[in-house]
């Protein structure tokens, strides 16, 4: 039988499809519990690039946008409170947020979720060489994490201005693990968000802050508006509170950033106020239209209101 | 509603569908087999169906509304008020319009009148009369003619007063300058004054003059300021401004007065990676890399920009105050013989 095998035509093709398979498993395939050392990615295989682990490497630099700065709110050094873990900055904030590092056993995971959707654009350093995709060293967690539970990132089409929200592609542990990941690469504040106790945020303050510097843009009812060249304030209606504070402290995209002058009592003050009374607003009229303004409402009280009165008045005058 | 006379006859079905009922009926020839009598229903027992549904519904509409009262709902349901009671009113009001459309007699009725006007020599008559009287009368009273004369006379030149005292101060220099001066503290709407480490790069602030005028909203109103510290590098040296405003810009931080040079709406509206503040109002957009020149939009100036300077201790404060009146233009804005805008 076995002479038979190996003179058969088919010996050769197959016995090289097994070496090349058992070679290619060994080297690139998936391995059970290394210790000490990361999984090894689908692309390249110099571990050394994709991740530092010395707690040297951990110190918070100044972000592209200084926000490290002692004089800025929401600043990991302007708070009261800092806890650290081999050394490396892990909590900071205040009675009223406290900002969290992802946790670093992530990194490997954020790792190559990263390399499979997100370097294409971005680059495998996440420093977007390309041109196409901006830099994402030092920006912090809490950016990578707003882009990507929003469903904003990966980004459906590189032709639009802006990318628009979307059912996100990433679930949010993901989104963490790609966060612990580019930020291990140059950390930098902010960190993941975490409202506590939000029943004892002040609303009125809230509505009010909300107005003075939000409703500009996403005008008072949060329902957004359309600003200049084809870009768009878009509409706060699905945003968790994790959410709305990343996009105060982080500024996306067009958005400028409030990190310097809005304390974390304020801005928790925002948040709460955007999730409550913006997201369940309360609609005494029955129907609120979207909340987008006095042009559809009044489209839809001449239409229907004044129209049935006309087609009223013209039927009751009408001989009969 | 209905404008038809009287004499209704209940439930008369005849042959006549109304086609030949177009010319009015005198009142007072109508008799009750007339086809003017009949009512304008095709099928005046289906029509009254019809309308009692229609009242049965008004029924509950407007009880419902008083089980409504009385419950007392959450604000969240406040429209079953208007809900019930637009219910209750429409299809009464419907019902009752049907019955006097389609239940009563359809006519048209017309009622006969005599000629109004008198004859001839009635009215020459009178004519007469009422001239002889007048002239006597006139000649008679005209001391109290003189009066009312004289009460209408002063009232047109009293009524003038109001116009001339009550339309409050004139505005002087108060168009013209702003509370902004070399040294004024550049504080946010809390009275916290601005470091220059406070602000993050790409972020936006609104900020007054620290002083007793800045919870005065007239004041305030011409004094806010918008303050940037934009993300490009360019924006931030300030090499694009115009000529001697490179000093204006420490540290990458840019002021402009934040009320709009078209009709005066806050400029709040930042669009970080355009460099364009946007007007709500209107939608002027003004490049601020350039000095805040209109780049689109009904605004015809660049918004005015406050210099700014570092203090000893680290915090913003003005190196001067506008060069220029901030806010729309007005008719002597530009006699004034420094300004080039």
């Amino acid at each position: 039988m076995l002479r038979k095998l190996v003179r058969s035509r088919f010996f050769l093709p197959s016995g090289l499809v097994v070496v090349v398979a058992t070679a290619g498993l060994l080297a690139f395939g998936p391995h059970a519990g290394a210790s000490g050392s990361p999984t090894p990615t689908l692309y390249g295989t110099d571990a050394s690039v994709h991740h530092r682990s010395t707690p040297a490497d951990c110190r918070l630099s100044q972000g592209q946008y200084g926000q490290t700065g002692t004089f800025n709110a929401g600043s990991p050094f302007h708070t009261s409170i800092r806890a650290y873990e081999h050394g490396c900055l892990v909590l900071y904030g205040s009675p009223y947020i406290k900002y969290a590092l992802p946790s670093s056993s992530l990194i490997p995971e954020g790792d190559l979720l990263f390399q499979t959707y997100c370097s294409t654009c971005h680059g495998p350093q996440a420093n977007g060489p390309y041109g196409i995709a901006p830099n994402l060293q030092g920006l912090g967690p809490a950016t990578v994490d707003f882009w990507i539970t929003t469903g904003r990132m990966p980004a459906q089409s590189l032709r639009s201005k802006q990318a628009p929200e979307k059912t996100p592609k990433l679930t949010p542990h993901q989104a963490l693990a790609v966060a612990a990941w580019v930020n291990s690469l140059l950390p930098a504040a902010p960190f993941i968000p975490h409202v506590q106790n939000p029943n004892a945020a002040n609303l009125a303050d809230g509505a009010s802050l909300y107005t003075l510097n939000c409703a500009a843009c996403h005008t008072i009812t949060g329902a957004g508006d359309a600003l200049a060249y084809d870009t768009y304030a878009p509409t706060l209606h699905n945003a968790t509170i994790t959410q709305v504070v990343e996009a105060i402290r982080t500024g996306p995209a067009n958005m400028p950033r409030f990190t310097g002058n809005l304390t974390d009592q304020q801005v928790r003050d925002i948040a709460v106020y955007v999730t409550t009374k913006i997201q369940k607003p309360q609609n005494i009229g029955g129907w609120g239209l979207g909340g987008v303004g006095p042009v559809t409402e009044g489209f839809v009280a001449l239409l229907f209101g004044v129209g049935i009165l006309m087609l009223v008045c013209y039927w009751i005058g009408d001989r009969s | 509603m209905s404008e038809h006379g009287p004499g209704v006859q209940e439930g008369f079905e005849g042959a006549f569908d109304g086609e030949e009922n177009g010319t009015p009926v005198p009142v007072s020839l109508a008799r009750w087999d007339d086809p003017h009598m009949q009512v304008a229903a095709r099928d005046p027992k289906k029509t009254e169906r019809l309308i009692m549904t229609c009242f049965v519904v008004g029924i509950l509409g407007v009880a419902g509304f008083g089980a409504v009262f009385w419950v007392s709902p959450s604000p969240n349901y406040y429209w079953l008020y208007g809900l019930t009671l637009g219910v209750g009113f429409f299809f009464l009001g419907f019902g009752l319009t049907a019955w006097g459309k389609y239940l009563m007699p359809q006519g048209p009725f017309v009622e006969e009148r005599h000629v109004l006007a008198g004859t001839d020599e009635e009215r020459d008559a009178m004519a007469a009369a009422v001239v002889q009287r007048t002239d006597v009368v006139l000649r008679r009273r005209g001391f109290l003619g003189a009066l009312l004369a004289a009460g209408v006379a002063i009232f047109s030149v009293v009524a003038v007063f109001p116009l001339l005292r009550s339309l409050g101060p004139l505005p002087k220099k108060s168009l013209f300058t702003t509370n902004w001066r070399r040294g004024s503290l550049l504080v946010d709407v809390n009275g916290t004054p601005v470091h220059v480490d406070s602000m993050v790069v790409g972020g936006i602030q609104t900020v007054f003059p620290q002083g007793p005028y800045r919870n005065d909203p007239n004041q305030a109103a011409k004094d806010q300021t918008v303050l940037l510290r934009p993300n490009d590098s360019a924006v931030a040296t300030g090499k694009d401004l115009p000529k001697g405003r490179t000093k204006w810009v420490p540290h990458g931080y840019i002021a402009y007065s934040q009320v709009c040079t078209h009709l005066g709406c806050p400029v709040k509206l930042y669009e970080e990676q355009l460099e364009l503040l946007v007007c709500p109002c209107h939608q002027s957009m003004f490049n601020i890399r350039n000095g805040a020149v209109p780049q689109f939009g009904p605004a015809a100036r660049p918004l005015p920009q406050l210099p700014l300077m570092v203090d000893g201790n680290g915090y913003l404060r003005a190196a001067a105050g506008y060069d220029q009146a901030v806010g729309p233009s007005f008719w002597e804005r530009t006699t004034h013989p420094e300004w080039h805008w």
